[in-house]
Parts: C-alpha cells; sequence; structure tokens
C-alpha cells in the first residue's frame, strides 16, 4: 500500500478550537506576519492548524492566479444569448401541445376509418370469420364458445378500439416522448 | 448549449419578439452581478472539472439555468450559493456523461502571466498545486474551493454539494489532509 493510501486509512477526524482563527488569518493573508504571536506559536505545534493555513494559502494563491487567466465571455452577450434561448424554449414549450393534440387527432380518425372500413367492407368480414373460424378451429377446447361468439359477431369493433389506443399512444410517446 | 445556436436559430427566436423571456432579474442586475462573480463561478468550474473547455461550457450554462430558475433571493450571498449549486450539479452532470476530457496543464505563457513576485517559484507552486488537486475526487476539489478560495461556510458547501452539514467537517478534513501530502507536506504523527 502507498504511503498516502495508508496515512489516509488510519486517519481520525480531529477537530481544534483555533481553526477558524488560522483560517481567517490564512484567508485574509495576515498569517504570519499580521498575527499574534499566541496563534502563530499554535499553528506551528498543531497539526490541524497547520494544514489548514497551508491549505488555504495554497488554494488561495492558485484561485488568485486562475482568476487572472479567466477569460469569461462579455456579460451583455451572456444576457441576450439566454435571452434568445429562453423565447426559442419558449415557443417550442408553447408548440408541444399543438403537436400533441394533432396527433391524437390523427390518430382518432384513423382509427375511425379503420372502423367504418372494418363495419362495411364484405370482404373483411368475410376474411374475418375465416380467421376466426380457424383460430376456433385450432383453439377450439381453449377458448369458451361464448367468447367466440363474441369475437366472431364483434371483432372489426374491437380491432378498431385496440387499433385507436394503439394510435393514441404511439402518438403521445411520439409528441411528448423526444423530449 | 448557447454554442450550438446559428444565426438561422437567432433571427427566428428574433422574430418572436414580443414574448417574454420571463427573468426575474433584469438585465442591469445580472451584469453587476455576473461581473461580480463569473471569474470565481468559471474557477471552480476549471478545478472541479479539471477542463478549461468545459470550464466555459459550464459557465454559460450556469448563468442560464441561474436566470432561468427564476428564484428570488434574499441577498447576494443566497445568490452566490445558488449560482454554486447549479455550477456543481452541473460539473456533476458532465463528470457522468464522461464529457470531461484529459485535465488541462499549465502552458509556460500561463505560467508567465500569473503576475507573481517571484514568477518561477509561484509557477512551480501552482503546477504542485494543479497535479495535487487532479489526484482528488471531484468532491473533495470542490469541498476545498469552495472552503478556501471562495470562503463559503460549512452549510453554504453542504448545500451546495448535496451533503448533510454534520458531515462535512470531516469531509473536509480528509480532503484537506489528502491535498497536504499530495503536496508534501509531512504526515500528522511526525507533527505533534
Amino acid at each position: 500500500m502507498n504511503p498516502l493510501k495508508r496515512e489516509l486509512k488510519d486517519l481520525e477526524f480531529k477537530d481544534c478550537e483555533f481553526e477558524p482563527d488560522a483560517l481567517a488569518a490564512a484567508l485574509q493573508s495576515r498569517f504570519p506576519e499580521w498575527v499574534d504571536a499566541g496563534l502563530r506559536a499554535h499553528v506551528a505545534g498543531c497539526a490541524i492548524c497547520s494544514d489548514v493555513v497551508a491549505i488555504a494559502s495554497a488554494v488561495d494563491e492558485a484561485r488568485e492566479e486562475m482568476r487572472g487567466r479567466a477569460t469569461v465571455p462579455d456579460s451583455g452577450r451572456v444576457w441576450w444569448l439566454a435571452q434568445v434561448r429562453a423565447r426559442r424554449e419558449a415557443a417550442e414549450a408553447a408548440g408541444r401541445p399543438i403537436t400533441a393534440a394533432q396527433l391524437i387527432a390523427f390518430a382518432c380518425a384513423v382509427g375511425l376509418l379503420g372502423a367504418c372500413f372494418g363495419a362495411t367492407s364484405t370482404r373483411f368480414q368475410s376474411a374475418l370469420g375465416w380467421i376466426a373460424s380457424s383460430a376456433a378451429g385450432v383453439h377450439a377446447k381453449a377458448v369458451p364458445p361464448a367468447a367466440m361468439g363474441v369475437l366472431v359477431q364483434h371483432g372489426a369493433f374491437i380491432l378498431a378500439i385496440a387499433a385507436v389506443f394503439f394510435l393514441i399512444s404511439t402518438a403521445v410517446y411520439l409528441a411528448l416522448g423526444r423530449d | 448549449m448557447f454554442r450550438d445556436m446559428t444565426f438561422s436559430d437567432v433571427s427566428r427566436t428574433e422574430a418572436l419578439d414580443g414574448t417574454c423571456a420571463g427573468f426575474v432579474m433584469d438585465e442591469d442586475t445580472f451584469r453587476a452581478f455576473y461581473e461580480r462573480t463569473a471569474r470565481g463561478v468559471w474557477a471552480y468550474l476549471a478545478r472541479v472539472t479539471g477542463d478549461r473547455q468545459l470550464a466555459d461550457d459550464l459557465l454559460q450554462e450556469t448563468f442560464y439555468r441561474f436566470l432561468r430558475a427564476a428564484a428570488t433571493h434574499d441577498n447576494e450571498s443566497h445568490r452566490r450559493n445558488s449560482l454554486y449549486r447549479i455550477a456543481t450539479n452541473l460539473a456533476r452532470d458532465a463528470r457522468r456523461r464522461s464529457l470531461i476530457r484529459a485535465p488541462f496543464s499549465l502552458s509556460s505563457n500561463d505560467i508567465e502571466r500569473a503576475g507573481s513576485s517571484d514568477p518561477r517559484d509561484s509557477a512551480e507552486r501552482n503546477t504542485d498545486f494543479t497535479h495535487a488537486m487532479l489526484h482528488l475526487k471531484p468532491r473533495e476539489r470542490a469541498m476545498l474551493w469552495l472552503a478556501y478560495a471562495e470562503g463559503a461556510s460549512h452549510r453554504e458547501i453542504a448545500d451546495a454539494l448535496g451533503l448533510r452539514p454534520g458531515s462535512l467537517k470531516p469531509l473536509l478534513f480528509r480532503a484537506r489532509r489528502k491535498l497536504a501530502l499530495l503536496l508534501g507536506r509531512a504526515p500528522e504523527k511526525e507533527k505533534r
């Protein structure tokens, strides 16, 4: 195990009542010249406070250096771009419910057309009857006769309802799920 | 992000003029607040992520989300805390998405611009410090930076990092000791 890991493994949390004083002195750049001798002597002998002073001074120096190097965009540009983006997002958000409503209406129309087609087309009904009789032949024992009768009589209607549910859920997913 | 926005997007959205952006803060207040805090937030993001380019992107996103939050703040300190909380969350999200690229290193030009009474010593210290910081966990970096660069209280740090205030002191103690060891300071046992 490397020394760092070993040291950290055995580390026990300790507190020092002078830590806030040492920290304040370090952050205000008063340490070591502009603090009283008592605090200076304490920091020299206290592992916690000497760490606080060393780390706070190092971080403060790095902070000054980094702030000097930072090239941040102009505040006016940031404000303007934020405005533009907020408006764009607001426009998108406002458009979203309309899209959802349009998709749902389309799905309902398709479902309705499907139901009408199923109810009026003799060819479709005969095909459905053939499917139902084939299924009844295969699963005669598995499906109760009453249920089979309902399926044969109202198969088109049941299919249309299922299609509407499927289309509505797909439309809602497409409208809202994209975000 | 702002960088993804094209001029056609801008002109399209300008056509929507009249819709309110919905910011609680007015432009003058925002600009003054930005001038006071942007460099500090950038330095924080650069330290926590270890990536200057990412810090540039996250800085703009931070201020945008701050404006969009539409929260009212009691005072400047409260406002700054919100800003740092947003920055912390964005840095964390970026890390989760593995957006963090190779850690940045100080170039010789950067070092010369550091502006110290003894540039060479300062440069060496900063390079050591940068390398040591990169060996810490992002949360430890954030904690130390908020405590010692921003002078945030334990409660404020806990708030920004989503920690319990009671658990912050031991965590800060550990992070500080770890950094001290990485900077070559003597182990605790040898000091007393």
